[in-house]
């Protein structure tokens, strides 16, 4: 039935088709007008309520982080409002030139306001992120915000947000001990840990120090309330029949630090020297100053992101490390410091009594085909323990060591807690090193070195383990007290923003750290003898009136510079209330240290740092009577 | 012509005011849409999207003025060329590569106009396929007939799909199917002709199919077609349905099948695909029967809805005139197609059947899809509503359309 292109198809073949046709799109169309009854008249309700919620915009209320304090309620670490401007991707109409005109917007002195690359980020993660705002313009001023604030009208899409930051009103001071804040990173919120925590992009979180690890104290609980918003993302106002969820600030914390101890200790270790320093009260381990050099200012992590990155960059690219802290992750050979340890071990073991004395020093020690070096080539003759420790003579404690062994000297150094984690309520603590034969050949076995005896002369002088500052301190102190030995800590009490007391740090004993009582009072007189004998290597450490032990320690370093300085200082010694380990990365020797820990003692025990010797003699016979 | 229809027709030579006047008014709303959409927008109105819609339809009346000053012979003529050329342009974007909107590479650009050749490619289709079939008829019976006409209509098909413009490619195969059916195929046959496509959506379920292969084998034995045609269609459909289960069981993953699904119902994911279509049915719903008013919408004004001005417009208009404006835009569009095929019953030349039938097809396919879409009945595939939806590239081959429709009916005699 092939037509001819002239002949016209049949009227009614075409009348039918047509009527087949309007009855198709006529059926077609009664179906759309039944949808939209559906839609329009049976759901109306439903949809009408959903288009009202549309209106409206759920916001987060970021709770205030909560406050840290000193012991006597200084207010150490605190908030400052903080302004935003974000974008909402969803806001933005297509084909609209904001982008281009934010890019326009310029400050005095003619640079843009926002960076171009930066903004095109966050445009792009906007098309996937439609319901959040992103930053575009971080930490602004007043005045950045006011002309935002303004102009709202011709930036559809941009709206501004307040957030708190921290704010450290003592710069430096303790900065290690509170560690920062900062932006959740990618890393972390890749973490489901994070996520189910609710926790979301740009949020602020802990990153190292107490923020970190007391992270669930400080951030308290968000806050949500519903506004009405326009078009333009301008908040019209509350919704008051919508419920409201007020933010609660986080707890805040008492911490161990005393501000004013920590002053002192800060002023007493030199900028200009590396190294880190803490007190601690050897009865409860509560860590009172915390010092580790080049200091750190952790307010440049409430910066915005430019200059955060350049200061970042400055701390994070500086050879001394800024930002580790050094009272706990600091690793350093104990050297002299570690005498006492084999001391004690000779003394426990029966090696030696208060009277063995070894063969006379003369400034080295013939062992095998080595020469080994006292300290003083001048040699220290014959010594007993107690001059022998208040000396530092090296030759006394090569024959010790020899005649006691690793083994246990290594287990008496494990009571005072070396050679492991105290569990410090900070992050980043290291473990120190305990050497014996077996972790020895273990350590060196891809460098062929073998364990021999003659290992032992260095190690029962302190060279060839590891220790940190904090460790020092608080093995001193337990060793002086011969109470055991604290779980070191600087939380002292968890309060809530209205200063009502949720927690309270529990003491704890983590290892027996004990002597016999006839040791403890050989060890103990030693300590004194360092401190105020004729031939002490410590006297700058010395307080009128108060019985101070102590101990200076040179720890030779790998690189062969100067040897770092140590000192341990503790007091009262009858009773001790306070231990101070100090440890300056190649400032020589121990004495230089001991000054500085000399300056905390005395300010501890007579509230002063710069007594004239007269006003030192003054207060000795004030105090005196007791001691 | 002295058929008792002509009634309807008191003069049939003359231009119909009363399809124009239909456009008008549905081009009146769509302005109207477009300005209550996008008025919030702080530009100058020389600016505005609605100016630019009007500054669209006048150079779409211009297009429909010099159409009506040609002879449809002339397009009955220049029917293969334009139709090559146009394929040439699909080519064009798709290896050489033209400018991107929303990621597919659909658009020339030419300075002063984009040209987005796929639209091109539908007059050019609806050209060609007119002519062909206007001589020659198909049918079922001689498979052969599909020959010709089915290498006119897979070469541009596939050449929009690859973009990947599949919309475009749907009012290809509309289009191709009415006019197939204008051209002699009839209905029980084009069922069987499809019913391998309506198997592979049917495998998912087992009873569908099997309701499907029994109406196949009801029709197959009522048409009594030659057996090899029959038993090529029973083989298709169980091959199909057979494919199409396996590859779904086996072959595609969980991710693949759930992004079928959500092109297929977008309500599935209402953060991600069905965002739009969420808004959309809601800014409709929260229209009720009356609307909300003229410029008072809240969804649109609190801009909630994306592409509101242009593939959601018609959200816009339920939003605010209700159920009442929605059912009128319908009612328009099926009188634009009531004075559309009313020319078929004037003129009774193959080619002008074809072209009228044919561009109302493409018009109410358009329609139909778009406006499905708003209600959350058919997958966002970006179909513009003729005369309603913003953008110029659509409002040109719409006027086109209207152009070949005044045309016809006024000089459909002389061909």
């Amino acid at each position: 039935m092939s037509l001819k292109f002239s002949d016209p198809q049949d009227q009614q073949d075409r009348n039918l088709k047509s009527l087949v046709f309007l009855i198709a799109t006529g059926l077609a169309s009664l179906f759309l007008i039944g949808r939209l009854f559906w839609v329009q008249v049976v759901q109306y309700e439903e949809n009408q309520r959903l288009s009202e919620s549309n209106r409206i915009r759920r916001i987060v209320i970021k709770a205030e982080r909560g406050y840290i304090y000193d012991r006597n309620g200084n207010l150490m670490v605190r908030n400052r409002p903080s302004y935003q401007v974000a974008l909402m991707p969803y806001q933005l109409r297509e084909g609209d030139s904001v982008f281009n005109r934010l890019l326009r917007l310029r400050d005095t002195t003619n640079t843009r306001l926002v960076d171009s690359s930066a903004l095109d980020y966050v445009f792009q993660r906007g098309k996937w992120q439609k319901f959040r705002p992103l930053r575009i313009l971080e930490d602004a001023s007043d005045a950045q915000v006011a002309f935002i604030e303004e102009r709202l009208d011709e930036f559809p899409g941009i709206i501004t947000i307040v957030e708190s930051r921290r704010d450290y009103p003592y710069g430096t001071m303790a900065s290690h001990a509170f560690g920062y804040t900062g932006e959740i990173s990618e890393d972390q919120l890749a973490d489901s840990t994070y996520i189910n925590e609710g926790y979301s992009f740009g949020d602020r979180i802990g990153q190292k120090g107490l923020e970190k690890e007391y992270e669930n104290e400080f951030r308290g609980k968000n806050g949500v309330k519903y506004i009405e918003v326009n078009a333009y993302g301008k908040e019209i106002g509350v919704i008051p029949e919508m419920e409201h969820e007020m933010a609660s600030q986080g707890n805040s914390m008492i911490t161990t630090i005393d501000l004013n101890l920590q002053k002192v200790a800060e002023a007493a270790f030199p900028d200009s020297l590396k190294g880190g320093m803490v007190a601690i009260n050897p009865k409860n381990g509560e860590i009172l100053a915390l010092v580790s050099s080049p200091r750190l200012d952790p307010n440049i992590f409430s910066l915005e992101k430019k200059s955060l990155a350049k200061q970042w960059a400055s701390v994070a690219l500086d050879s001394t490390q800024p930002l580790n802290n050094r009272a706990v992750s600091g690793t350093y050979p104990p050297g002299s410091v570690f005498k006492f340890v084999t001391a004690s071990a000779a003394l426990e073991y029966h090696v030696i009594t208060q009277d063995t004395k070894y063969k006379a020093c003369n400034g080295g020690f013939h062992f095998g085909n080595r020469y080994a070096r006292c300290w003083t080539s001048r040699g220290h003759g014959r010594l007993s323990v107690i001059d022998a420790l208040e000396q530092s003579c090296d030759v006394f404690f090569y024959q010790c060591g020899l005649d006691v062994g690793m083994e246990r000297i290594n287990e008496v150094g494990r009571r005072f807690g070396l050679g492991s984690k105290l569990g410090v309520d900070i992050p980043g603590e290291k473990p120190g090193l305990l050497m014996d034969s077996v972790t020895y050949n273990t350590r060196f076995k891809r460098l062929g070195w073998r364990w021999s005896r003659g290992q032992i002369l260095n190690l029962s002088i302190g060279q060839g383990e590891l220790v940190t500052p904090l460790q020092v301190a608080a093995y001193f102190g337990a060793l002086a007290s011969n109470k055991g030995l604290y779980q070191p800590h600087l939380m002292k009490e968890i309060r809530t923003p209205q200063g009502q007391v949720l927690k309270q740090y529990q003491i704890k004993k983590i290892n027996d750290g004990h002597l016999k009582t006839e040791n403890h009072q050989i060890i103990v007189e030693a300590m004194e003898q360092v401190v105020s004998g004729a031939h002490g290597t410590g006297g700058g450490a010395a307080v009128p009136g108060v019985r101070v032990g102590g101990k200076t320690g040179s720890a030779e370093n790998p690189q062969g510079k100067k040897t770092h300085a140590w000192f341990v200082g503790v007091a009262p010694l009858n009773d001790p209330t306070i231990c101070v380990a100090a440890v300056m990365e190649n400032a020589g020797h121990g004495g230089v240290t001991a000054h500085a820990i000399g300056k905390v003692l005395r300010y501890y025990f007579l509230g002063d740092t710069s007594l004239s010797n007269a006003k030192l003699k003054a207060a000795a016979e004030a105090q005196g009577n007791g001691d | 012509m002295k058929d008792s229809n002509m009634q309807l027709v008191k003069e049939p030579h003359r231009l119909d005011w009363s399809l124009i006047t239909v456009v008008a008014l549905l081009m009146t709303i769509g302005i109207a849409m477009v300005y209550s959409a996008t008025a919030s927008d702080p530009v100058a109105w020389y600016k505005s999207f609605w100016f630019r819609q009007i500054i669209h339809f006048t150079i779409g009346w211009g297009f429909v003025v010099a159409i009506l000053f040609s002879k449809p012979r002339l397009w009955y003529n220049i029917a293969y060329p334009f139709y090559f050329f146009t394929l040439l342009l699909l080519m064009f974007v798709l290896f050489v590569g033209g400018e991107s909107s929303h990621g597919a590479g659909r658009w020339i650009g030419m300075g002063l106009f984009n040209i987005q050749p796929s639209e091109f490619a539908k007059i050019g289709y609806l050209l060609v396929l007119s002519r062909y079939l206007s001589n020659t008829s198909v049918s079922l019976e001689r498979p052969f007939s599909f020959v010709i006409p089915g290498l006119l209509f897979v070469v541009p098909f596939l050449l929009v799909l690859k973009q990947p413009n599949l919309s475009t490619a749907l009012v290809f195969s509309a289009t191709t199917l009415v006019l197939f059916y204008w051209a002699g195929l009839r209905l029980p046959d084009m069922f069987l002709m499809l019913s391998p496509v309506f198997s592979v959506i049917a495998a998912m379920s087992q009873l569908a199919w099997g309701g499907l292969m029994t109406t196949v084998f009801v029709v197959i034995w009522r048409r009594k077609l030659p057996a090899f045609i029959s038993a090529s269609i029973i083989i298709l459909n169980v091959a199909a349905g057979f494919g199409s289960f396996m590859v779904w069981n086996s072959i595609l993953k969980e991710h693949q099948r759930s992004r079928i699904l959500t092109f297929v119902n977008p309500l599935r994911d209402p953060k991600g695909a069905g965002y739009q279509v969420i808004q959309s049915k809601v800014t409709i719903g929260s229209g009720g029967v009356t609307g909300k008013g003229f410029g008072l919408g809240s969804q649109t004004n609190l801009a909630f809805l994306p592409e509101e001005h242009t593939d959601f417009i018609y959200s816009v208009l339920g939003e605010q005139f209700g159920m009442i404006g929605c059912s009128i835009v319908i009612l328009l569009f099926w009188l634009l197609m009531l004075r559309g095929v009313n020319i078929c019953q004037i003129h009774g030349h193959p080619f002008v059947n074809m072209m009228v039938v044919g561009s109302c097809t493409i018009l109410f396919f358009h329609v139909f899809v778009n406006i499905a879409m708003t209600l959350g009945l058919a997958p966002v595939t970006g179909l513009p509503l003729p005369f309603l939806s913003y953008g110029g590239s659509f409002v040109m081959t719409s006027m086109i359309l209207v152009g070949f429709l005044l045309l016809l009916r006024f000089k459909g005699e002389e061909i």
